[in-house]
This record gives structure tokens, C-alpha cells and sequence, in this order.
């Protein structure tokens, strides 16, 4: 049975007992550092920062229902060779998630990082943040979102709501984490249960010495109904895309606003290129060449290549997206990327039983293809 | 003048091919011919082969000069600089001596002009005749005039005149005029018949009055003398056997000494057929009986006419000869010794093992499906019957035939993929012969995870039943009862007989055969005929599986290579340098495009000017020209014209079989001074064949241009050659028999050697080899080799020494070698590991604990030294397969049945009334060792099988071995006392863990070491430069240990017998500052070329490892790794060309 412990909350502040947690944490001699969403100035965005000084926790929020951008790939930076030093990790679902998939891709490691996962309750994309926050502390603004009990308020505040990728997100508790801060379902303003998944994380939490209880009461059954609301959401929009996307000219007329500013790939965790063929001399066609295809059909949309940037950017990563939303957060001209990317997924993964995060165990499906599989799907080709 | 060549091959299945690549990429040109239309041989036919089930034959294609060869399928076809093939090629005649033999070859032309001919199947659309396909098995139906295999390249029509019926429509359907069938030169070929009845020349005349021939009658021997010789222009020559004033012979011998090529036929009464037929020894072409009737001697003439015209002889000296004509099948129809059809092979739901492969194979006759050849139906039961034709001593065939146990187990296991497991599998079998690396797994895999079925019994006969609609098979279980089943197929597992005419040939090149017609090898050599510089590769020697026949084949050529080493053959054949060609890599593409219009098909199709309009337009390309017919002289000097002209860059070539015009891309090259990187030809007259819709071919040939135009836009400029200073000497890990005959054939051909011994003596495990089951001495033959390879000044032997370490590729390494005299520094071009195995210690049954108990080898031992008398003995019991093939190690040792079997034999020779009781599982002894077998059970060895689940139980009383076992004949207990128990004790590699680390290899679970591939490259490790034989490789007798390490040195002379070695041009690259350092492409690479260098952080290719295969650069998601000439940018604008659309 793992170890589960529950961090107290006095004065109904449970971002200030968290604070205190991940203290305790830093204190302890084995973790170096913490990476966590921290409010850097009074107002904006929770940024994901390196905390090696416990003073500098004081700004940390990691309930805060901002996601200003996918911690993964950050992580991957801070654990992709050696520092010497072991650090942890506070993360969302789906930031783990990214974050196991970059490790089978050899992009970081979890050698010497503790994650700490912390149930999700969906965050605001960064612009209805603003709004969500209106004039208030954003402290406040975070108690405020989570009320009493975690998983039950209502999202919608401000005439915002959460990102739509959240809403449709069926993995609001962690997978593949050390310790796991259980929200949902928590009595924010009495304790937090706190569990260890690993035998690090078991080490971890042994050595802080918080009182143990029983079981995350209520996590479960909390989960549960939050997680049938949002496969319902998750169907409804796979549906819809689906129907707004089935042709390739309904594909062009949904990315149409597109102009090719790459803020998708940047913001995407798993899109791990180091240079992105789109950049490199692949695409840098010659004058005459826009010409012919210009006379081919007599007009010629420029910047070229959109749709096939979209194609190649599924082809690399469709199953390996976690459904972060960050895609959409991105683009400036609110194509709802997110939607897109999610329907051919939700297609890719299942044809190869393949969940992004689920497991390090499973490799990247293509990187394992053999000839012989999927004969329904390639026996065309050969 | 004799062309000249290192070394003709016959036969160009895959040992010929083996043989032919391994001599030409040490530098030695090569004549392989075939007598038949196509290369490949048996393997043409099989699409799958274990343990992979799929094909493979690639990997055989060379790694280093790809670019001298062509670099794809090659059972689709085989182009190397080196190799002249000629098909449907037979020797006529050998003389001479090693390194000079004189060769001459007839060649049976196909009567269609492989240059003329586009294969567009015309002539086969309006081909009457209707016979048995070979390439499927009889399985269905080709017409006489037709395509060998489907999928050869280049791939031609061939006219089978034996079965034409002289119908003429395929001349007249044929659009490019490539059916020539002489009708022309008639007029021109004399005909001289020489016979005394009138009726005779009334009838001729008769007939040769239409056929047009002159014709020229005398009645007398002298008349016909004498006209041969005042009339130059006689072709043919008729001589009836009725003549008075000479005899049919004197004419025959008159005739040919005034003209030795004139051919001579002999019209005999039926009386005579005895004489008429030792005419034809004597030169005659062949006999006639008479009367003579019309409607068979015109056609009969009109072919041999065309035979006389259209065929060709050539005269080749060559070096050294290899064989490789394989084997063929035991036709189960033909029972030699007349006796009944026992296998109801007449009936369609019995097929041979290769007719059922070809109803597996996507190109057979059911696409691949399997179904029942009578009604198509689906296939629900199948029984496989081994040693169909083998084995069976009333047959003239006491040898196993070695390779269909594997076959039938191999097709059984394709049947249940094929049928998603719906088929019901069977396979009846007398002894499994599973002995050889890997085959007890796949035996264990097919019938514990894929449901294959074995039963060990023979069925007496396969009878139809049911209306014939179901096949009865009985046999009898071990328990005596009578099974009779019913299957709706059975497959026939018909054994291996020596090829057709097997007689004739060994007449023609001077060769013994043996007792099975197959040809005699010699002991320790079984590579070397009875006729010295003839060798024997793959299978001809002795039937063998793939793998076996592809280390053969390269033990033939390395035979053949010192023979052609020995007499200094062809002694600097100097290859030319490379030219340098001008760098047009900052020059815009311009490119010249030249169509050639020599064939009316094109012209009819397409409208030449509009095209030539199009294509002008298309960006680079500055002109288009028209020429005549490419394949000329004179149309390739109009394209060299037009390069003087225009001053192109690039040059592209429309044309038709574009695989023709790759080595006279080099001539132009040199002509023009333009790199043939630079230049491409494509195939403009296939669209042309069929027309689905107008305009379609104008729009295919426009993509195919275009495609091409933008393919060469990004040709790369060939880089620079990477290249590798050889250190020509190769290091030896082993000094056994294999250490030793490695390291012997690369002495021999003048490069050092350094042979390290980690024993105080050089032997190894061969040296407790007392005799040998074919008589020969094992201790003579290792004591001689021993002395050759101690006096040998190009070998320097380390005894008690171990390599410490080993650094560097192939081409060069440096090693440190550790012995009793210090550390000793080597650098060498290729390493061969040959570290052996040994006996395997067992410590059960009592052995080391009572005398009487002692292995097979120990008992050889005192035999031999005459410590055990055998006439003293009462009994002896024999155990096999005592800790082989169980959990422990899942394998044959392949040696201890034979061993077995010589320790029987002699014992039995000494006391023939010994009783000696073996108990087995399954007996493996194949090819012709099988022999002894027999010999053994005639002397009266009782043999007993055991399952291993119920293995003989063994107690002592008084210090003797008590053995109880269930015989299975009996189906009782039985309980043997013996005086001796011999143990088969199976073998085991040597531990090498040490040198795995060191030279950086792998071993597979059972600890041998493990091949670049199975059987396409079974003796080499995937990192180049090392190679692998003898017992370290796998379990293997003394003669299969030889030939290994004479193929381990063939292989390793390709890198020695280089200065430098230098890089292809097509590489793959890694754009390190793209790289994200995934490793995907390390991952994917076959080939074991990549490295991540941890240090640096940068992928590392290797270069000469790399086969410019292409896996990394498509796992590679940024185009980091890039193929030379195969970058995004052109391969993009190439498919926007496919599917760009003429305006």
C-alpha cells in the first residue's frame, strides 16, 4: 500500500500549506531544486521557474488555473544530461505526459528528477486568464477558483472559461508521477492528501515526516464524474472537427487564417525538432518553381506549404500529442488547432493501442512499425 | 582471340551468384552462365525462406563498390562490372589445365532480340500454344512464346521453339521487330543429302520446294565428299545410312574434318538406331529415323534451321571453373524403378514442396491464396509427407536430401499465416532434421506457438477417396494401431536428385560422380571435384539448405581465387582510374533531353512535337532533341553531338530498358567530360503499351521526363572520396582447423597473417578426431596443416597469446595481442574469429564416476588407441542427444550422430555379433552420411527412439549401466545391459565473453556467434571487416568447418585485396546542427552504421558500413540525416513532377 500523507492547511489558504510542502522539499538535502509556476509580479501570468531558494517559494502557485506554457520541454532542458544535482518537478497531467514521451525520444531524462503531479482542474488560456483575474490578487483569484471542495466549483467566472482543451481532458489526475497532490475531491481548507507513486516518491514523502492517513477520501469518486463529464465534451468536439475537417478543402478552409507564424510547433511540448524542416532549405523553393505552380491554377497562395506544415507537423506528433491545448493558447489567429490536432490523434492512437505518457515501456509506435502490421491499413501500399 | 576471365561459373542460382560476387569483388572477372533463360535458379521460385519468412536474397549484394553493381533485388536481376552472364548457356567442351582452361559455350539463342525487344507482351497475346509454366510448377499454363519469370530485369520474351507450333503470329505482332526468325536468309542455306533411295529425295524435295531451302541430292558417299568440298555454301548435311560406297561414319568424319562446324544428321531404318546413335557421339548433331513423314520433318527442319542460325558458340580461357548447377527435384511421377504411383501425385490436391510454394507466392496462381488447385476451394487440411524420394534406398537415393525437413515445417507454418491459423497442419516425418543454427527453436516455435502438427510415421500411400474429393493418408502410431485420416491436401516433400543430365555434364568436364550421381567431392575439401581447378559451390556437391550453400559457394571461389592466384591469371587487369570531372555545382541546370524515337510504338501514341514543346518549356532544361534509335552507335553519337552543341550540364536520356544504357553512361561521361552522376535514362515506352484512356501515355511520358528533369535540377555534385589506407593483413583469433585454414587461404595469396592461439599448441578440438566415417584420416590431414601453417612465411603464429584489444574499422585495425613474450602491438585490415567450442562437460548417467560410462568421443579414443578391446565386449548402449536440444541448449550439435555412427561401425567391424543398442530422438545425419546409417542397421545396431519427456533411465549394478526405456516398436519397457555406456555429450562454443568486448561482436543465446544474416551472409558479422567460421560460428563436422573458414577468408580478401577503400556515392549524412540527438535513426539502421558519440554529442556514421539504404533518413522527423542524392527538396519537386498535368 503506498504511502499517503495529507499536508494541514491553517487559515484556509491551501496555496500557502502548499508552499510549505514544497519548503519542506527543498529542505530536504536530496532535491536541489524546484521547478514550479511561480507569480514572478503582482499581476500576469504564473511563470514555470527554477526555485533553488525556499525564500523565493513565497510566489509559487501550483493551483493557480494558468498554463502559460507546457513545462515539458522546459523540463527536458533542465534534465537532458548532467547537473549533478537532482531537482523536482511540480507538473500538470499532461505536462508529465509530454514530459515521458520527450524521454522516449531521448530528449530528457528521469534520472534525477521528482515529479510532482497535482490534479488538474483545467486552467483559463493565457488572454481569459486576464480576464478571469479582472482587478483581483491573483492569489486570491486561485482560492477563489478552487472553493471549498477541489473538482467542484464552477469553472465559468468573469464570462470565461476554461481552455477548451481542458474541458475535453481525460486525464485531470497524473500519471507516471513520484507524488501525487490530490485536489479533487479535497476539503481545500482542512488538508491535502499527498501520495507517493514511486518508491522514490515513497522515499521522498517517508522523510518529511507528515502524518499519514487512511486514504485520499472522495478523490476517486470526484475524478470519476469529472472525468465522465469530460469525455462527454471530448466526444462532442471530436465530432464536430471531424465533420468541419473531413475534405481537404474543408481542412484549407479551417486552417485558412493561418499565416505560417510556427507559434503552434513552438508551443507544442512533444514537437522536439531541434530545427524544424520548415526552416531548413527543404522548403526554400526557387522563384521559377512558384511560378509553374502559380500557372498550374493560376493563382498561387503564398506563404505556401500551410497545409503541408499542419500534415507533417500530425505525421510527426499525432501520436505523441497529449492534448495540452498549447497549440491553441499559441496562435495568434484563434484557429482551433487544439480540436484538429485532438480528432486525428484520437485516430492515430487508438489504431496503434498507443497512449501518449501512459507508459515509458512503449516505444513511439513508428519507431517500432513492422512490415507486417496493420495490413488493413498498408496492404495498399504494397 | 579467346576472351578471356579469373573464372567461369555454371549455373547462376544463388551459390552461383555467391561464387561469381565473391570472385569479382576481389578483382577477377567472371563468365556465369545458366541454361536456362534466367538467373536465380530454385529460388526465383520461393518467395519466403525461415527463419525470417521472407526473402533476403539483397543482403548478398556487395557492401563496399556498390557503385560497380547495381544496387537492388536481386532475383530481379544481377549487374556487376565484373560478372558477364549469359543465359541459356551450356559448356560444350573443357580442356585444358588449371589456371588455363579452354572453354567453349553454346548458347541456345531466344530467337527474340533482347535488344529490339520492349517486352510489351504482344506476342504472347496471340500465342496459340498452351504448356506447363516452369516458374509455377506446372500450375498453370504459358504460351511458347513468353516471359521466364515475371519479375526479372532486364526482362525479355523468350521463344520456346521445342513446343512452337511454327504458327509465325508473334513475328507479325511483334511492333519492334524483334522476332527473328530467318525467313530471309532461307534462300541462302544449302541443304546436302546424301541417300540412295530415290523416294526419299522426291519427298524432300517436295517439301523443301515450300519451305524455300536449295537442296543438293547425291547418292554416294564420294559425290557428297566432294561437293562439301568445291560448295562453301552447304549449311546442313543429311546422310542416309543406305549408301554404298562408303559408310554413313567415313562420311560423317570426310565432313567435318573439311568443315569441323557443319552440322551432320543421320537418317537411320529402325534397325540401326544403335549405330545412328554412336554417330552421334562422334559429332553428328543427331539421327532420324526413317521413313521419313512430312508433317513431323518440317517442322523438325524449319526449327533446327533457326537452332543452326540463331544459335551461338563462344570460346572463353578462364582460370578456374566453379559449379554451381544445384539440384532438382525428385519428380514423384517418374518412379525409376517403375513401380506404382504410391503418392497419387496425379491428383490436384497433391502437390510437390515447390509446386505448394507457388500457391503460397503473390505471383503463383491463386495471387497467393490458398486454394485448392482442383476447385478452388479453401484448404482446411494438409498433410506433408517427408523424405518423398529420399532416404529410400530402392530409389537409388540412401542420402538425405538435408533440406526439406525445414521446407515442410517452413510451408507449414506460411499455411497457417496464410490462413489466419484456419488450416489444419500435418507433418509426417521419419526423423525431424533440425541440426542446424536455429532450426530446433523454429521447429519448437512452429509446433508449440503456431499449432503445427508432427507425427513420426511414414504413410505407406496417399489414396483419393470420397469421389476423389478427399485424400486418404495411413500410418501407424508407435503403439501399432492403424490411423487412417483424411486430408484435402497433401504436400510431397520431394528430396533433392542430381540436375538433369548430370551424366553428360560430368562426361564434359571431367568429373567422377558418386554412387547418387551427384559429383564426387573430396575429403576436408568439399569445395574440390575430382578435377583439380574445377570446383563445386551451393549445392552441387552435396544438397544443402541456404545458408550451407552460400558458405560453399564462397569456399568455391575462395578455391578458384588461389588457383587463379597460383597461375597469376589475367595478371593486372588494370582497372582505369576514375576520370576527374569539371565541378558544375554552381552552374544553373542545364540539361539536355534526348527522346528516342527508334521504335514506331512511341511515335503512334504520342504526338513527339507537342511533347518536345512541353518538355522545352519545362525550367532548365535548354534543349530537346529527337535521336533515331539510342541504342545504335549512331543514335549515341548524336547525343554526344548534341552535347558538344549545347554544352549542357546534365544530360537525360528517354529511351526504353533504361537499366541497358547505366555502363554506356560512364562512356558518355568520359566523352562529353560530364560526371554520369549527372545523367539519367528513363523508360518513355512502357506507358505506351496499354492505352487506357487518350492522351494517357502523352501525360506519363511528360511525368516521367519531368520527374527525371527535376531529379537531376538536385543531382549532387559526387562528393569527394572518403577513403581508407588498408593495412593488408589480417589477424586470426583461433589456430583450430578453422583459425588454421583461414589463415592458410589468405596466406596464400601474399598477405600477412598473424594467427593467435591461446593454447600451447595449434589443433584445437579436431585433434581428438581419431577416423572419420568416410575412412580418411582426421590426425594425418591436421598433423600436414599444422606443418603447412607453422612453415608458411606469411603467417606468424602467437601461441599462448590473447587479444587484449582491438580499435578501429574495417580496412584498419590496431590490436594489442598479450603472450608469453609481452605485449604486441598489430595493425591489420580484417579480423577472422575462429575460437571453436568443445565437448560439453556432463556430469549425469554416472559418467566420471564409473569407467564403464564414457562420451562418443572418449570411446573413439580407445578404440583407436586399442585401450577397449571390442571383442571382449557383450553389449554396449549408446544415449543421444543426452543434454542437447532441451531447455538447457535448444539445438543440434550435428556432430555426435555421426560420431555415434562411426563408433557403431566400428565396433561392429571388429565384433559383428556385439549387440549395440542406441537410444535417439531423431537420428541427424543428412546428405550422404546417410549412407551409414543404413550401413549401421544392416549390421544389426538396434535403435531405439525416446521422447524427451520419458528419457532412458540409467542405474549401475556391479559398476555396469543398467539402461530402462520404453521401446516404442515394442511398446514395452525394456531394460539393456551393458558393458559400456557411450554418451553423446554435444558440443558448446568456447566462452569468448572477453572477445565480445574486445572486437565488439555479439553471440546468440546458445552463445555462438551471431551473423550479419543467416543465410545471406553466414559469415559475416554485422560490423564490417570480422568475420566468423568453424565451430564458434555453429555446431559443424571437420569438412563443413573447412569450408566455412575458406569462405570466412574469401569474404575478408575483398578488403585485402583493396590499397584504399573508398566511399559510394550514395550516404547517408547527419546535419548535426538539426540533430536533436534522438537516436531514431540509430535505432533504425540495419546495417549497425550509427553511433551517438556521448562525448561529442553528435550521431556518427560510419561510412563504409552505410549501404545508403535510406531507413534514418526516413525515421529522421527534421531531415538531420540526409541521403546523398536523395534530398527533401528534390524528392519533393520529383513527386510535384509526377503529378504535375500538362497544361
Amino acid at each position: 500500500m503506498a504511502t499517503t500523507v495529507k499536508i494541514q492547511v491553517d487559515g484556509n489558504n491551501p496555496v500557502l500549506a502548499l508552499q510549505g510542502f514544497l519548503k519542506g522539499l527543498l529542505d530536504d538535502e536530496s532535491i536541489g531544486g524546484i521547478l514550479v509556476p511561480v507569480h514572478l509580479f503582482e499581476k500576469g501570468l504564473p511563470m514555470p521557474t527554477l526555485v533553488t531558494d525556499s525564500a523565493k517559494l513565497s510566489g509559487a502557485d501550483p493551483l493557480a488555473p494558468a498554463f502559460s506554457m507546457n513545462s515539458a520541454k522546459l523540463l527536458a532542458r533542465l534534465t537532458r544530461g548532467q547537473s549533478g544535482e537532482r531537482i523536482a518537478a511540480v507538473l500538470r497531467p499532461c505536462e508529465i505526459r509530454a514530459f515521458v514521451e520527450l524521454v522516449k525520444l531521448n530528449q530528457g531524462s528521469l534520472d534525477d528528477v521528482v515529479i510532482v503531479g497535482v490534479d488538474c482542474m483545467g486552467a483559463y488560456d493565457n488572454l481569459s486568464y486576464k480576464t478571469f483575474l479582472g482587478d483581483a490578487d491573483s492569489f486570491q483569484a486561485t482560492l477563489d477558483f478552487h472553493g471549498l471542495i477541489g473538482g467542484e466549483a464552477d469553472t465559468v467566472r468573469n464570462g470565461v472559461d476554461i481552455a477548451s482543451a481542458c474541458q475535453s481532458c481525460e486525464h485531470p489526475a497524473p500519471q507516471n508521477a513520484d507524488v501525487v497532490i490530490g485536489i479533487a475531491g479535497a476539503h481545500l481548507h482542512e488538508s491535502i492528501p499527498v501520495m507517493a507513486t514511486s518508491a522514490r516518491g515513497e522515499a521522498l514523502l517517508s522523510g518529511l515526516n507528515l502524518p499519514d492517513i487512511e486514504s485520499a477520501n472522495g478523490r476517486d469518486k470526484t475524478l470519476e464524474s469529472l472525468i465522465a463529464a469530460r469525455i462527454v465534451n471530448r466526444d462532442a468536439m471530436l465530432e464536430k472537427t471531424k465533420a468541419l475537417t473531413g475534405t481537404l478543402t474543408d481542412l484549407s478552409e479551417y486552417l485558412s487564417a493561418c499565416v505560417n507564424c510556427y507559434n503552434c510547433r513552438v508551443a507544442c511540448p512533444v514537437c522536439y525538432c531541434k530545427e524544424c524542416v520548415f526552416n531548413t532549405d527543404v522548403f526554400e523553393h526557387k522563384p521559377w518553381q512558384y511560378m509553374e505552380w502559380a500557372k498550374r491554377k493560376g493563382s498561387l497562395k503564398m506563404p505556401t506549404d500551410t497545409i503541408f506544415y499542419h500534415l507533417t507537423r500530425m505525421a510527426h506528433m499525432s501520436t505523441a500529442c497529449v492534448g495540452c491545448g498549447q497549440c491553441s493558447n499559441a496562435c495568434p489567429n484563434g484557429i482551433p488547432v487544439m480540436e484538429l490536432f485532438r480528432t486525428v490523434a484520437a485516430r492515430t492512437q487508438e489504431s496503434f493501442d498507443y497512449e501518449p505518457g501512459r507508459s515509458l515501456d512503449e516505444s513511439p509506435p513508428l519507431s517500432v512499425f513492422k512490415e507486417d502490421e496493420f495490413q488493413e491499413t498498408v496492404s495498399h501500399m504494397a | 582471340m579467346r576472351k578471356q576471365y579469373g573464372a567461369l561459373v555454371v549455373g547462376a542460382g544463388i551459390g552461383g551468384i555467391r561464387a561469381a560476387l565473391d570472385l569479382a569483388v576481389t578483382g577477377h572477372k567472371v563468365a556465369l552462365i545458366d541454361r536456362r533463360p534466367t538467373h536465380g535458379g530454385i529460388l526465383s521460385q520461393l518467395d519466403h525462406q525461415f527463419p525470417s519468412d521472407h526473402c533476403g536474397m539483397c543482403k548478398m549484394l556487395p557492401l563496399m563498390s556498390r557503385d560497380s553493381s547495381s544496387q537492388f533485388c536481386l532475383r530481379k536481376g544481377l549487374f556487376h562490372d565484373n560478372i558477364d552472364i549469359m543465359l541459356s548457356t551450356e559448356v560444350a567442351e573443357l580442356e585444358g589445365e588449371p589456371g588455363k582452361f579452354f572453354v567453349s559455350l553454346s548458347t541456345k539463342s531466344p530467337l527474340i532480340d533482347p535488344t529490339k525487344c520492349v517486352s510489351c507482351g504482344k506476342c504472347a497475346e496471340v500465342c496459340p500454344v498452351r504448356v506447363p509454366s516452369e516458374f509455377n510448377a506446372g500450375l498453370t499454363e504459358r504460351t511458347a512464346v513468353y516471359l521466364p519469370v515475371p519479375h526479372a530485369i532486364p526482362n525479355h520474351y523468350v521463344l520456346d521453339l521445342d513446343n512452337c507450333q511454327r504458327c509465325w503470329k508473334c513475328h507479325d505482332a511483334c511492333p519492334t521487330g524483334a522476332i527473328d526468325l530467318k525467313f530471309n536468309e532461307r534462300v541462302d542455306f544449302h541443304i546436302l543429302v546424301v541417300d540412295r533411295d530415290p523416294a526419299v529425295e522426291t519427298m524432300l524435295k517436295d517439301i523443301l520446294n515450300e519451305l524455300n531451302f536449295p537442296l543438293h541430292c547425291v547418292q554416294t558417299g564420294q559425290a557428297a565428299v566432294d561437293m562439301l568440298a568445291s560448295d562453301d555454301r552447304i549449311r546442313l548435311v543429311l546422310v542416309g545410312m543406305n549408301i554404298n560406297d562408303m559408310d554413313a561414319e567415313r562420311v560423317l568424319t570426310r565432313s567435318l574434318e573439311l568443315n569441323a562446324d557443319i552440322p551432320v544428321v543421320v537418317m537411320a531404318e529402325t534397325s540401326q538406331i544403335s549405330t545412328a546413335a554412336a554417330m552421334v557421339t562422334q559429332g553428328a548433331r543427331e539421327y532420324l529415323v526413317k521413313p521419313l513423314e512430312a508433317k513431323r520433318f518440317v517442322p523438325w527442319l524449319d526449327k533446327l534451321y533457326m537452332r543452326i542460325m540463331s544459335d551461338t558458340t563462344e570460346d572463353l580461357e578462364v582460370g578456374a571453373v566453379v559449379l554451381a548447377g544445384g539440384f532438382e527435384c525428385y519428380n514423384p511421377v517418374v518412379d525409376p524403378e517403375g513401380g506404382e504411383d504410391i503418392w497419387s501425385y496425379g491428383h490436384p490436391g497433391v502437390l510437390t514442396a515447390v509446386e505448394f510454394e507457388r500457391l503460397l507466392s503473390g505471383t503463383g496462381p491463386t495471387g497467393g491464396r490458398l486454394l485448392h488447385p482442383g476447385d478452388n476451394s479453401e484448404v482446411r487440411k494438409i498433410a506433408w509427407i517427408q523424405c518423398v524420394g529420399s532416404r529410400d534406398v530402392k530409389k537409388n537415393a540412401d542420402f538425405c536430401s538435408g533440406i526439406c525437413c525445414m521446407f515442410s515445417i517452413k510451408e507449414a507454418v506460411l499455411a497457417k499465416k496464410a490462413t489466419n491459423g484456419a488450416v489444419e497442419t500435418t507433418i509426417f516425418y521419419m526423423d525431424m532434421r533440425t541440426s542446424g543454427k536455429g532450426y530446433q527453436r523454429y521447429r519448437n516455435k512452429a509446433e508449440h506457438e503456431k499449432g503445427v502438427r508432427l507425427v513420426r510415421s511414414r504413410p505407406h500411400s496417399v489414396i483419393p477417396v470420397n469421389d476423389g474429393m478427399d485424400l486418404k493418408v495411413e500410418y501407424m502410431t508407435d503403439a501399432g494401431e492403424l490411423v487412417s485420416e483424411t486430408y484435402d491436401m497433401v504436400v510431397l516433400a520431394a528430396g533433392a536428385r542430381p540436375p538433369g543430365g548430370m551424366e553428360k555434364f560430368a562426361l564434359t568436364m571431367g568429373l567422377d560422380l558418386n554412387e547418387w550421381g551427384f559429383a564426387q567431392m573430396q575429403p576436408y575439401a568439399s569445395e574440390r571435384t575430382s578435377r583439380l581447378g574445377v570446383f563445386a559451390a551451393g549445392s552441387f556437391g552435396e544438397p544443402r539448405d541456404i545458408s550451407e550453400s552460400v558458405i560453399q559457394a564462397s569456399a568455391a571461389a575462395q578455391a578458384a581465387s588461389r588457383i587463379i592466384k597460383v597461375y597469376d591469371v589475367l595478371a593486372g587487369i588494370e582497372s582505369e582510374p576514375e576520370p576527374e570531372y569539371p565541378d558544375v555545382s554552381r552552374e544553373p541546370p542545364r540539361i539536355l533531353v534526348a527522346v528516342c524515337t527508334s521504335c514506331p510504338t512511341l511515335e503512334q501514341t504520342v504526338d513527339l512535337e507537342a511533347l518536345s514543346r512541353k518538355m522545352s518549356a519545362v525550367h532548365s532544361v535548354c534543349k530537346v532533341i529527337s535521336v533515331g534509335a539510342t541504342c545504335t552507335g549512331e543514335g549515341w553519337a548524336e547525343i554526344e553531338k548534341g552535347a558538344a552543341e549545347f554544352k549542357p550540364n546534365r544530360v537525360l536520356i528517354g529511351a526504353c530498358m533504361p537499366y541497358a544504357y547505366i555502363p554506356r553512361l560512364k562512356e558518355l561521361g568520359r566523352s562529353i567530360g560530364l560526371n554520369p552522376a549527372l545523367m539519367d535514362v528513363v523508360d518513355i515506352y512502357t506507358p505506351t503499351f496499354v492505352l487506357e484512356s487518350e492522351g494517357q501515355a502523352e501525360k506519363e511520358v511528360f511525368a516521367a521526363l519531368s520527374m527525371a528533369v527535376a531529379r537531376l535540377q538536385g543531382a549532387d555534385p559526387v562528393p569527394v572520396p572518403v577513403t581508407v589506407d588498408v593495412a593488408r593483413s589480417a589477424l586470426v583469433v583461433g589456430g583450430g582447423l578453422a583459425g588454421m585454414t583461414a589463415s592458410m587461404a589468405i596466406a596464400d595469396q601474399g598477405y600477412g597473417v598473424c594467427l593467435v592461439e591461446s593454447e600451447e599448441e595449434l589443433g584445437g578440438m579436431a585433434m581428438r578426431l581419431h577416423t572419420q566415417l568416410d575412412g580418411s584420416d582426421p590426425h594425418k590431414f591436421m598433423e600436414e596443416l599444422i606443418g603447412q601453417v607453422e612453415k608458411h612465411p606469411n603467417i606468424k603464429v602467437l601461441k599462448d597469446s590473447r587479444v587484449a584489444i582491438s580499435r578501429g574499422s574495417a580496412g584498419r585495425f590496431r590490436s594489442a595481442i598479450a603472450g608469453p613474450q609481452g605485449v604486441f602491438p598489430l595493425e591489420h585490415g580484417v579480423s577472422i574469429l575462429a575460437t571453436g567450442g568443445h565437448e560439453t562437460k556432463v556430469y549425469e548417467s554416472g559418467l566420471c564416476v564409473h569407467k564403464s560410462v564414457m562420451t562418443h568421443l572418449a570411446l573413439e579414443e580407445q578404440l583407436a588407441t586399442g585401450v577397449l578391446d571390442a571383442g571382449a565386449l557383450t553389449g554396449v548402449a549408446m544415449i543421444q542427444c543426452w543434454r542437447s536440444r532441451d531447455e538447457d541448449r535448444t539445438y543440434c550439435s550435428r556432430v555426435c550422430c555421426p560420431e555415434m555412427l562411426k563408433n557403431v561401425l566400428t565396433l561392429k567391424k571388429r565384433n559383428p555379433d556385439l549387440p549395440i543398442y542406441v537410444f535417439y530422438r531423431d537420428i541427424m545425419v543428412q546428405g550422404f552420411m546417410e549412407t551409414y546409417y543404413t550401413q549401421a542397421r544392416k549390421a544389426g545396431a538396434i535403435f531405439i527412439h525416446y521422447e524427451p519427456d520419458n528419457k532412458p533411465k540409467v542405474a549401475f549394478e556391479d559398476g555396469k549401466p543398467v539402461i530402462t526405456a520404453l521401446d516404442p516398436v515394442l511398446n514395452a519397457e525394456v531394460e539393456i545391459r551393458a558393458d559400456i555406456l557411450s554418451l553423446s555429450s554435444g558440443l558448446e562454443p568456447n566462452d569468448v565473453e572477453d572477445l565480445l568486448e574486445v572486437f565488439g561482436v555479439e553471440v546468440n543465446e546458445d552463445g555462438f556467434y551471431q551473423e550479419a544474416d543467416f543465410k545471406w551472409r553466414p559469415v559475416d558479422f554485422l560490423k564490417q571487416g570480422i568475420y566468423m567460421c568453424g565451430a564458434a560460428h555453429s555446431p559443424r563436422r571437420m569438412d563443413e568447418t573447412v569450408a566455412s573458414a575458406k569462405a570466412a577468408a574469401q569474404r575478408a580478401l575483398r578488403i585485402l585485396s583493396t590499397e584504399k577503400i573508398a566511399r559510394e556515392t550514395v550516404v547517408a549524412s547527419v546535419r548535426h546542427s538539426l540533430c536533436s540527438l534522438c537516436q531514431a535513426c540509430v535505432a533504425a539502421c540495419p546495417y549497425g552504421a550509427r553511433v551517438v558519440d556521448l562525448e561529442e554529442g553528435k550521431i556518427i556514421v560510419d561510412e563504409i558500413l552505410c549501404q545508403g539504404c535510406g531507413a534514418c533518413a526516413a525515421v529522421c522527423p527534421n531531415s538531420a540525416t540526409i541521403l546523398k542524392g536523395f534530398h527533401d527538396g528534390p524528392m519533393m519537386s520529383v513527386i510535384d513532377a509526377a503529378l504535375e498535368q500538362p497544361a
